[in-house]
């Protein structure tokens, strides 16, 4: 290596460094793993680009041979039931557009409910005192063990006494007020928050909700966003709860929608190219919440980290 | 009395919720034929203008789910199509609207079906469903590869399978068998841990009927999978029924003709018979369209091999639809489930060549619909017609744990961890076990 001479008003062009090689592999073992991590997006993507009748023998090439749009026509609806079949597809309809707004509602309250709430609980946990905290708590970290198949048909039990089938409250009940697993969370991050903070706010005369209103949340966005965007994720994928609920098409969540697509006789194969258009666009959400949101998370985990 | 006053009950709920315009919730699982049932409720209604019927379709694993947390719920559909494998236990909860007494009162004809199909329906002389159509099994083949091979359709017509050799069935299976180098199954040099194409496929459904599976070949043994419908002994400890499942099992895993039980659990189903490298399978007459419409080759349908008692058996099962005792439009339900099982109705499904109707006449609309299109149907039909060519699906109570005792026992024989003879016996005793 060569110093290069250091001075603020040099004007001859620098020598150009030649690219460090660690460097390079390091690129490529990125954009590898990258590759990677994308085959499968894009397996589903090929899939829905491909006709129904060259699915399976065209399954082992990257690109279909005849790429077509149909699969997401008639995902979207916007093709005849005859096209439909005619191409393959499913003699049943999906109502994407009212599939798509009862997700957005379901995900979205219970996005907003569980951060606040858990929130609210693992501030409670980590900061107020109160007779049988500690019992409590660890009751909490108990019911983190119960699988939750177990808890599905008291579940469902209760809902339907309450008469909430077919509605979203029946959908967003079990999941809109709590985990364990955000309370839990939140709590960790709560206790690692600086008490000095809050004791001059108590001296300026600051109650328990002003202190967590005005200065715990704003200090945990970042918590807040991770717990927020896994939320979202898991209950946007979330299947098997709104499928019991949602007995009526009309309160289907997409991808209770989208079974329409799958098994159909006992011996037949799924309309794959259908469901993996839909599964496609119903990706799509997601995909942008990451991107707009993706950065807050890599900030509360780095934050975390280095603490 | 208890009984006549809930009948009176039911019956004056019958009239008096006649006048009154209803929406009838109903559901079936096989979306290709939802169309075809829905030009049937648009015909109802235009008969009946106070019924609308509103048609839900639910793929065929969440099917049973959803039917079953609504009978707890309260939000099952009033009439649903019924499968042989779940009625049973949903009448024995008492589910199922018997339909008798109905029947009688309106004078239904429940002898212009196929003969047999209405009878799988009753139960301690109770009714649960009017037959909608029926299914019978037969062989797809992939006709160009046939062809390459250098046989024609006409040579899959008198195959005889035992389950000593496999017979002229297994010589075809292992002539369009080839192995990367080109050699077929029959060759010496065959290679058959490097296939290409297999002769046959079957799904394997290590399940306790074996429809579309084996029991097309057990039955040709004489053997019977218990003593008659509802039957409370089982029959699985048979040495006819081990040699046919190790024939079976021993197709893959000592000649390599047919693939792994792990490669069609990896793929689902048919999927290799859809990509064009398998030229043979087993399967339902509910495919035929599916088979010969949605694939890039032209499919072939060939009657299964005689066995040896000298002739084809085939799986005899059919649908029917069934009325929720819960639901509040009892009359309308039943009106569209009497609808639904007359010639009307079949009549309409039939020409759509969806599924082959339970009534003979229907039937043939849907083989003529076919035909138009270049498929020969007519072999399901012709084994239904068959003297001694089918058997009834066997019904039977308690058919969840029947199956999960028969699927892992039979599992373990595809996977070759045992052998049919030892492991067999042992799960019959389980399986009789349920009924004592």
């Amino acid at each position: 290596m060569t110093t290069v001479p250091h001075t603020d008003t040099a004007q001859p062009p620098r020598p150009r460094r030649p690219f460090p090689l660690g460097r390079l592999f390091a690129y490529l073992g990125l954009a590898l793993i990258i590759l990677i991590s994308l085959f499968p997006i894009w397996i589903v993507l090929k899939t829905a680009l491909t006709p129904t009748r060259a699915l399976f023998t065209e399954a082992a090439s990257l690109w279909p041979s005849e790429p077509t749009l149909i699969n997401f026509r008639r995902v979207l609806g916007l093709v005849t039931l005859e096209e439909a079949q005619a191409a393959g597809g499913s003699g049943s309809a999906v109502n994407f557009l009212n599939a798509m707004r009862n997700s957005l509602i379901f995900t979205g309250l219970i996005v907003v409910g569980q951060t606040f709430f858990s929130a609210m609980a693992a501030y409670a946990f980590a900061r107020l005192r109160f007779p049988g905290r500690d019992v409590i708590f660890t009751l909490f970290l108990i019911a983190m063990m119960i699988p939750g198949i177990v808890l599905f048909i008291p579940n469902f039990i209760t809902i339907r006494n309450l008469g909430w089938l077919n509605t979203i409250p029946g959908m967003v009940a079990p999941f809109v007020l709590m985990t364990p697993f955000a309370v839990f969370f939140l709590r960790q991050f709560f206790l690692s928050l600086p008490r000095e903070t809050e004791e001059a706010a108590v001296i300026d005369g600051a109650g328990p909700f002003t202190i967590f209103w005005r200065i715990t949340l704003p200090m945990s966005q970042g918590p807040l966003a991770t717990l927020a965007i896994l939320t979202a994720i898991g209950m946007w994928n979330e299947f098997f709860w709104p499928f019991l609920i949602a007995k009526d098409e009309a309160s289907y969540t997409l991808p209770v929608a989208l079974q329409v697509f799958r098994t159909q006789t006992p011996q037949g194969v799924p309309d794959w190219t259908g469901l993996m258009a839909g599964t496609f666009v119903a990706a799509v959400p997601v995909f942008l919440l990451l991107v707009f949101l993706g950065r807050r998370v890599v900030e509360s985990l780095a934050f975390s980290g280095t603490k | 009395m208890k009984k006549l006053l809930t009948l009176t009950a039911a019956l004056t709920a019958l009239t008096s919720s006649a006048s009154a315009a209803t929406t009838l919730q109903y559901w079936l699982w096989d979306a290709n034929q939802q169309p075809a049932y829905q030009q049937c409720a648009n015909n109802f209604t235009r008969k009946n203008p106070d019924i609308t019927v509103k048609i839900t379709q639910k793929g065929w694993n969440d099917y049973w789910t959803a039917i079953t947390t609504g009978f707890v719920s309260g939000t099952a559909p009033d009439v649903f199509t019924n499968h042989l494998a779940y009625f049973p236990e949903f009448a024995r909860n008492n589910q199922l609207v018997d339909l008798g007494p109905l029947i009688k009162r309106d004078k239904v004809a429940t002898n212009i079906y196929y003969p047999g199909l209405a009878q799988l329906w009753t139960k301690d002389g109770k009714r649960y469903g009017l037959p909608k159509d029926f299914d019978t099994v037969a062989i797809f083949y992939n006709a160009d590869l046939l062809a390459k091979a250098g046989l024609k359709p006409a040579d899959l017509a008198n195959l005889t399978w035992n389950p000593r050799d496999g017979g002229t069935w297994q010589r075809t299976i292992a002539r369009l068998t080839f192995d990367k180098q080109g050699n077929n199954g029959l060759s010496p040099k065959f290679n058959k841990r490097q296939v290409a194409q297999y002769g046959y496929m079957t799904p394997y459904g290590a399940g306790f009927n074996g429809q579309t599976e084996w029991a097309f070949y057990t039955a040709t043994t004489g053997w019977k999978h218990n003593n008659g419908l509802f039957g409370t002994k089982y029959n699985y400890d048979d040495p006819r029924f081990a040699q046919t499942i190790q024939w079976l099992a021993d197709l893959n895993l000592k000649q390599g003709l047919i693939p792994s039980f792990q490669e069609v659990q990896a793929s689902g189903g048919d999927s290799l018979f859809r990509a064009g490298k398998a030229a043979m399978v087993t399967n339902g007459s509910w495919m035929i369209s599916d088979y010969t419409t949605k694939l890039p080759f032209k499919v072939g349908i060939a009657p299964l091999p005689k066995g040896p008692d000298g002739t084809r058996k085939s799986m005899f099962n059919g649908l029917a639809d069934s009325i929720w005792v819960g639901s509040k439009n009892q009359d309308a339900a039943w009106k569209w489930v009497k609808y639904l099982a007359s010639a009307e109705c079949q009549n309409t499904v039939g020409r759509t060549g969806v599924v082959l109707p339970a009534i003979p006449s229907a039937t043939n609309l849907a083989v003529a619909a076919h035909k138009a299109r270049g498929v020969d149907s007519s072999v399901f039909v012709n084994q239904a017609k068959a003297k001694n060519g089918t058997f009834l699906f066997p019904i039977t109570d308690a058919a969840a744990q029947v199956n999960d005792i028969m699927t892992s026992t039979m599992q373990r024989v595809f996977l070759g961890q045992a052998k049919a003879a030892d492991v067999l016996g042992d799960a019959n005793a389980k399986v009789n076990a349920l009924f004592k």
